[in-house]
């Protein structure tokens, strides 16, 4: 990593509760963390709380109770088109062929047909999804779902990419494989992006940097720096005491 | 080899339930000749020569087709209305809460009258001409599709919203890009059934008075005791609505790709 790091997003503590049967339940106390240009910052937190929440304040889908967050020296106020997102789940639009989902966002934005095409294109090629383009989701495997939704985020153009859960609802042997598809995307097309998860070994595999989540109401637990070159071995001995020591450090997800 | 056998048993399962199909229509028309020639219960010949008849001597001025031909018009006018302000209507419900808290409770209860009690109201106030004929199939045809559109525009996933709201769509494209959209298949089976319930509300008007129409045309076979007429205009208003049914059937499979993919 760059020696000076220039930091892009900033979370100022961040609460957020809901009310839940009645009784007021706290998802989030008192986040606070920097997110810096062009990192891979992975949150990762056992079980369901918080993570989500948190991804949703920076998205704009929901706004924190307490704390603010800022985007370069400005306060963040609702969904910002520096800011895209990977859905946890797929949320794909089912009447739109592959290439019309991925143009979504340019075609909101009022681009023209022929140029948002292209763009679409570009970022389908990226992810690996020549020849269906105009396959409609319904059609496709979960994990070349999974690869329009990122495409459909990067098409925008954000600054940062943020990604909840995008790989939970695959199984194993996929999910593996999109593991390195991100980081092959990634490094062809630099971006910040901060990916949730709660798979120490995806987090371990993926992150530049990880923030690590308590259980209920979630707080940053600790931090780890992991200056492993990617891509990672998984069985190297360096990466499996990263992965231990965040597992002892992990609360219990109930 | 394997493959192969496993195609040839799907194949002749496929074949078996074809002819279960076509066996129980060809029973169907079995048990009509038999019965129709036991009794006086016309024969299916006895229909044919009955519309043939109808083209020799026309009843009120119209042969089968003719009769058939008006009983469509006035379907065909009240649905376009229907399918063009019950859709708006229903959008309208499903996408504003204001509208929808201020107008829902006057539609259910128009929507808890059965169309056919308008009739009587609807003779006094107009007549017994096409206007108040028409007025009583929009009254049938209304709901189904005004029901449906706001259910599907309402019920929207949030997490398609969600998708709209990331990528910046603006209320505009909310509707027309994601609800109505993902209320299509919705809105599709609202036009199925307000075209059903349109045929039944045209037939009973038209029986209940008029000059013209399959309706008027099975009520004067009661009145003059004319069997075969009867049935004719059965098999008339069957078949047409059937058609109507296989039309509407393809052009949802046009429409809506993504619904027929789904493996």
């Amino acid at each position: 990593m760059a020696i000076e790091k220039e930091v892009i997003l900033q979370l100022k503590n961040i609460e957020q509760s809901y009310v839940v049967d009645n009784s007021v339940k706290q998802a989030v106390k008192d986040v606070s963390f920097n997110v810096y240009k062009n990192e891979f910052l992975v949150i990762l937190g056992p079980g369901h709380c918080g993570k989500s929440v948190l991804l949703n304040i920076i998205s704009g889908l929901e706004s924190a109770q307490k704390g603010q967050v800022y985007l370069g020296a400005e306060p963040l106020a609702g969904v910002d088109r520096r800011i895209s997102l990977v859905f946890q789940r797929l949320a794909l639009l089912p009447w739109m062929t592959v290439i019309d989902n991925v143009a979504f966002g340019l075609r909101m934005a009022g681009i023209a047909k022929a140029e948002r095409r292209k763009i679409a294109q570009k970022y389908i090629n990226l992810v690996g999804l020549q020849g269906f383009e105009k396959s409609y989701p319904s059609q496709l495997s979960g994990g070349m779902k999974q690869r329009v939704g990122i495409a459909r985020a990067y098409a925008v153009n954000p600054e940062i990419l943020l990604m909840d859960e995008p790989f939970g609802q695959l199984d194993a042997q996929t999910r593996y494989a999109m593991q390195e598809e991100i980081l092959r995307i990634w490094q062809q097309e630099k971006k910040t992006v901060i990916f949730v998860t709660n798979n120490i070994e995806e987090a371990v595999y993926l992150g530049d940097r990880i923030i690590l989540l308590s259980s209920c109401p979630a707080h940053v637990k600790a931090e780890y720096e992991i200056q492993m070159e990617k891509p990672r071995n998984t069985v190297d001995p360096e990466f499996l005491r990263i992965r231990k020591e965040i597992s002892d450090n992990t609360d219990l997800a109930l | 080899m394997k493959i192969m056998t496993v195609k040839k048993r799907e194949r002749h399962k496929n074949t078996f339930y074809q002819i279960l199909s076509v066996a129980s229509v060809l029973g169907l028309i079995g048990l009509w000749i038999y019965i129709s020639s036991t009794s006086r219960f016309p024969t299916p010949g006895d229909i044919w020569e009955r519309m043939i008849k109808m083209f020799q001597y026309p009843i009120k001025g119209k042969n089968i087709f003719g009769h058939l031909l008006a009983s469509l018009q006035r379907v065909m006018i009240a649905l376009s209305f229907c399918w063009t302000f019950g859709l708006a209507f229903g959008i309208l419900l499903g996408w504003n809460q204001k509208c929808r808290a201020f107008l829902e409770p006057l539609f259910s209860a128009f929507r808890a009258v059965p169309p056919l009690a308008w009739i009587p109201l609807i003779t006094l106030w107009f007549g017994i001409g096409e206007f108040p004929k028409i007025l009583i199939v929009i009254m049938g045809g209304l709901p189904p599709i005004v029901v449906n559109t706001q259910a599907g525009i309402a019920n929207v996933q949030q997490l398609y919203l969600d998708v709209g709201t990331i990528f910046h769509a603006n209320r505009r494209q909310m509707l027309f890009q994601i609800a109505l959209p993902s209320a299509l298949d919705a809105v599709l089976a609202g036009i199925k059934n307000s075209m059903s319930s349109a045929w039944v509300v045209v037939l009973a008007a038209e029986m209940l008075g008029g000059k013209s129409g399959v309706g008027f045309l099975i009520s004067r076979g009661m009145d003059s005791m004319d069997m075969p007429l009867i049935l004719l205009a059965m098999i008339a208003i069957g078949s047409v609505s059937a058609l109507f049914a296989i039309a509407l059937n393809t052009i949802e499979r046009i429409a809506c790709p993504w619904l027929l993919k789904k493996k």
